[in-house]
């Protein structure tokens, strides 16, 4: 009862030649199992023996070594259903499966070459490992003097942890023979270990073909992938496995943000991770939608920079936090000018003045009482921004301006602002008279909301100010942005704070006048400015017609602004044609939000390689052509945000194989790119049932062309090819009617 | 609006602001198992039974040094550390000198590593292990308001309350017996540092072992 489970080893016997190794294996096991039971006098109701929980083997690509020239080994782990054994970084918690290779002596082995994980998780945590079976490659390189006469020894002790809830170490001896190629004889591998260590590479990630990056915050890992042309709609899922140990939070759900330039993935940082991480390399899954299914990719990160300090108060960022607290600080002072927040200033320091009747202390008192409360509400105004922004990483937002949409309405906003300003309308005008009010209230505590309402009244007319600084201070980590904002908010106050040191100051101040409506009019310009530059961003965005959505969006900004005006202004019959005019322009704007967010701009289409003169681009009449020339034809149907088609270019299309078996069989290979939806390729696709691609087809003269499968392997492509009938044959063969149509 | 009227909604809304603002502040701690458990960061209280039916609580250690080790003496890297002696001889060197050692279970009732109080003892002494107390954590709470996932997961506290490190046992992920001898212990090297008054030098290391069976 005490011990549920045993600590087990299973000693799988040497494995020799395929022959022998079914009548070993059986022997192996009858021994293992003898030697369990003469070993431990353990519970009778353990859990299974290691040796039924996984089942290992040692299998090897070619059927003879040839010296110097490597060669792929795998060790083949079959698991009992249910449970996993562990990859790399197994995660949470597990350990990683680990094979100690005894090799004659010049024979070199190379790291093993692991498959993609899958993430498993356990109660509230996750682990990182494989179900099923599964295959470990690893690459061998003989000595350049290997004895013909002898069989080599390959031998592996594999070590692993096995788990479905509860964990049972095993490991198992294996070892193999390999004759040794005698000089001149082609070596070829068998078809079917080929064909397995075709799925097992398949199983490995591909390198990455975007470079990656990664940025370090006390909480957060951001990892950025620069792969442009990502089409929203195909990626469904996207997550990281790094190989550093303790770096992120396992279990933690990743948040992905698809963005014109890439895939930004928001990883929690482990409690472990104290300093950066000597390996930032991992391996990135994407899930992406293939009509009705869905492809798993998997690329190797093998060279991720690191931007950005990891110590969270180091020297470098501090420098940072005290320039952007400096501007912020100058930011604020500029506030004062605004004719929201000027003449409360100059009216509230008078009546102190009059009231304290030149009492230096008491003066100074309110002074404080005034800053803390401009800087209590900038505090409140900062935790409820971080707040949001928190709330809105878990739904997907960016900060950045990455969404045509924000970009667009970001605009309207500042119009809107820069037209307050001018004079078109007025906001927040009872605000104003409502910070009067109070401004009257006597002592410490009337002095303290005196600096409150200064903070909130002046915030319709310092917006579009305040809202750079706040942008900016929402882009950065946390205690940056409580920085920033706190300065902006200290800057408010400053010029309050050193009147009231200062009384005698007083008498400098400008009296409030006409010029502060002529400034007021004037700050309204760089406010239009930021407008046209957010009407370019949104120009790189999307197409002609969405640009147009958006101009006229801002006309109808304007439209709204006035007549919300008129609405104040006007009188019975006026006003309810204004309010009417305010309500329909504002109806047209989301119309034209609406309508600029459809049309994005297409991305470049992928470049047809140079160094591969073989690979023609698709056209209908091309194609036409060479199968009235009764060539075979591999039809490539690609686009540039396809992943999967990458993934099988590399993959199966570019190896060497399937570029010799298309010579040998001198098959035209057509590549039709439909990254800018090519009518000819959307038909084509159409007349073979598809609305997507990958589409792979193989024309070899019969009347239909074969239809290959949307993720492809080496062995695939060279099986189909091999039923092509060799050229001179076909020759010979009576023409076939394999032509289409022309459109 | 009157101006009475116009300071309620004012004072209302800046209670409201300071309300979400103080959320900000907390949440992180509310909901993730464990955020709170920082290097340097108080160590969550907490108050336990005892394989002696007696109460124990943190703040009794107050000013001692406290490990936290969390078992499950089913798990085979339990049983490396205590099959090869180590962790019996860990726990008898620094308890000699005074530093309190808490085994801690957190495994459900019914999952591997749950025993009841005489089962524990009758481990405890057929082990030769020398903690200071045996503790009780069924429901779980207290090892996921530290973030301990795995058997065996390692926590020294300093005398002050704060956390001096959190993580494995050493730098050996395996089961075998072998590797207990070429193994760098940290929490060996952290009592050891924090006896001579040094700073620890490894604060945090990737802890291994067999996850903790928690209550769902």
């Amino acid at each position: 009862m005490l011990a549920k489970s045993i600590t087990q080893r299973s000693r799988v016997v040497h494995h020799r030649s395929q022959r022998a190794r079914h009548v070993l294996g059986l022997v192996g096991r009858s021994l293992a199992l003898a030697a369990l039971l003469a070993g431990r006098a353990g519970s009778a109701d353990a859990s299974p023996p290691a040796g039924e929980l996984v089942r290992a083997e040692l299998i090897a690509e070619p059927a003879a070594v040839r010296p110097s020239e490597p060669f792929w080994v795998g060790v083949r782990l079959h698991i009992k259903p249910h449970w996993h054994v562990y990859w790399r970084n197994p995660g949470d918690s597990g350990e990683a499966v680990a094979i100690q290779w005894r090799l004659p002596p010049g024979f070199v082995a190379g790291p093993i070459a692991w498959p993609t994980p899958q993430r498993i998780p356990v109660a509230h945590l996750a682990n990182f490992g494989y179900e099923g079976d599964t295959t470990l490659l690893a690459r061998i390189t003989p000595p350049a003097a290997l004895d013909a006469a002898s069989p080599v020894t390959l031998e592996a002790d594999v070590t692993w942890l096995v788990c479905e809830t509860e964990c049972i170490p095993g490991d198992a001896k294996l070892s193999l023979d390999l004759p040794v190629a005698a000089p001149g004889v082609t070596g070829g591998s068998n078809a079917a270990p080929s064909a397995s260590f075709d799925a097992a590479r398949r199983a490995l990630p591909q390198p990455s073909p975007w470079a990656a990056r990664m940025q370090l915050a006390p909480d957060l890992v951001t990892l950025r992938v620069d792969a442009k042309s990502l089409q929203t709609g195909a990626i469904r899922s996207a997550a990281f496995f790094p190989y550093a140990e303790t770096l992120i939070r396992h279990a933690a759900p990743q948040q992905l943000d698809l963005t014109r330039d890439g895939l930004v993935l928001r990883l929690e940082r482990s409690a472990l991770s104290t300093a950066a991480p000597g390996d930032a390399r991992g391996v990135l899954v994407l899930e992406e939608v293939l009509g009705t299914t869905t492809a798993r990719q998997a690329f190797e990160l093998a060279d991720v920079a690191i931007d950005g300090g990891s110590a969270p108060y180091g020297a470098a960022s501090l420098v940072a936090v005290l320039q952007a607290a400096a501007l912020a600080l100058i930011g604020g002072v500029i506030l004062n000018l605004m004719p929201c927040v000027f003449p409360v200033l100059s009216i509230k320091v008078l009546a102190l003045v009059e009231r304290a009747g030149g009492s230096g202390g008491e003066v100074r008192r309110h002074g404080f009482a005034y800053t803390g409360g401009v800087l209590a509400a900038f505090a409140a105004l900062g935790g409820a921004l971080l707040g949001v922004r928190a709330a809105g990483a878990e739904v997907g937002w960016g900060f950045q301006l990455q969404s045509p949409i924000a970009v667009a309405l970001l605009a309207y906003l500042l119009l809107a602002m820069g037209l307050s300003l001018s004079g078109v309308f007025h906001l927040g005008s009872s605000l104003q008279g409502l910070g009067r009010g109070l401004a009257q209230r006597a002592g410490l505590a009337g002095s303290f909301f005196t600096g409150v309402l200064a903070a909130v009244v002046a915030t319709p007319c310092t917006a579009p100010f305040m809202g750079t600084a706040v942008g900016f201070a929402l882009t950065q980590p946390t205690a940056v942005a409580l920085a920033v904002i706190l300065a902006l908010g200290l800057g408010l106050a400053l010029p309050f704070l050193l009147l009231t040191l200062a009384p005698a100051l007083i008498g400098g101040l400008p009296r409030p006048g006409a010029w502060m409506e002529t400034l007021r009019q004037v700050l309204a310009f760089p406010v239009y400015a930021t407008v046209a530059w957010l009407v370019w961003v949104l120009g790189q965005q999307v197409g002609p017609a969405g640009l147009f959505a958006a101009l006229a969006g801002l006309v109808l900004v304007g439209l709204a602004a006035w007549s919300f005006n008129a609405v104040q202004s006007a009188g019975g019959w006026g006003r309810r044609a204004a309010a009417g005019a305010c309500a329909a322009a504002l109806v047209g704007i989301a119309v034209a939000v609406a309508g600029l967010g459809r049309d994005r701009a297409e991305p470049s289409g992928v470049p047809l390689s140079a160094s591969a003169p073989r690979i023609e681009r698709f056209t209908q009449a091309r194609l036409d052509a060479l199968l009235a020339a009764q060539r075979p034809v591999f039809l490539n149907m690609t686009a540039a945000w396809c992943i999967t088609c990458l993934v099988n270019e590399r993959a199966a299309l570019a190896s060497e194989a399937v570029q010799a078996a298309f010579a040998a069989k001198n098959v035209a290979y057509l590549k039709g790119d439909w990254t800018t939806r090519n009518p000819e390729i959307t038909r084509l696709l159409e007349k073979h049932g598809r609305s997507g691609v990958p589409l792979y087809l193989l024309y070899t003269g019969g009347s239909e062309p074969v239809m290959l499968p949307q993720i492809l392997t080496p062995a695939t492509v060279l099986g189909e090819i091999d039923r092509i009938p060799d050229p001179s044959r076909r020759r010979a063969s009576l023409p076939t009617s394999a032509k289409e149509q022309a459109p | 609006m009157k101006p009475v009227a116009r300071r309620t909604v004012l004072a209302v809304g800046l209670g409201g602001a300071a309300a979400i603002a103080l959320d900000v502040a907390l949440a992180p701690t509310i909901a993730y198992p464990g955020a709170q458990t920082r290097i340097g960061a108080p160590a969550p209280a907490f108050t336990l039974a005892d394989s002696n039916g007696k109460s124990v609580s943190l703040a009794d250690f107050r000013g001692k040094t406290v490990v936290l080790e969390w078992t499950n003496h089913d798990c085979p890297y339990v049983r490396k550390h205590y099959g090869g002696n180590a962790m019996q001889a860990l726990q008898k060197k620094w308890t000699a000198q005074g530093v309190v050692w808490l085994t801690l279970i957190s495994s459900a009732p019914g999952t591997q590593g749950y025993v009841t109080a005489e089962e524990a003892n009758r481990l405890t002494s057929q082990r030769g292990a020398a903690p200071s107390d045996v503790l009780f954590d069924p429901k779980g709470d207290v090892g996921r308001a530290y973030g301990a996932q795995v058997t065996p997961h390692m926590y020294v506290i300093k005398g002050d309350g704060t956390l001096a490190y959190m993580g494995g046992i050493d730098d050996k992920p395996t089961t075998r017996l072998d590797d207990l001898k070429t193994a760098r212990n940290f929490v060996d090297a952290a009592l050891t540092e924090m006896a001579q008054g040094k700073p620890v030098s490894v604060t945090t290391s990737r802890p291994y072992g067999c996850t903790i069976k928690y209550s769902s």
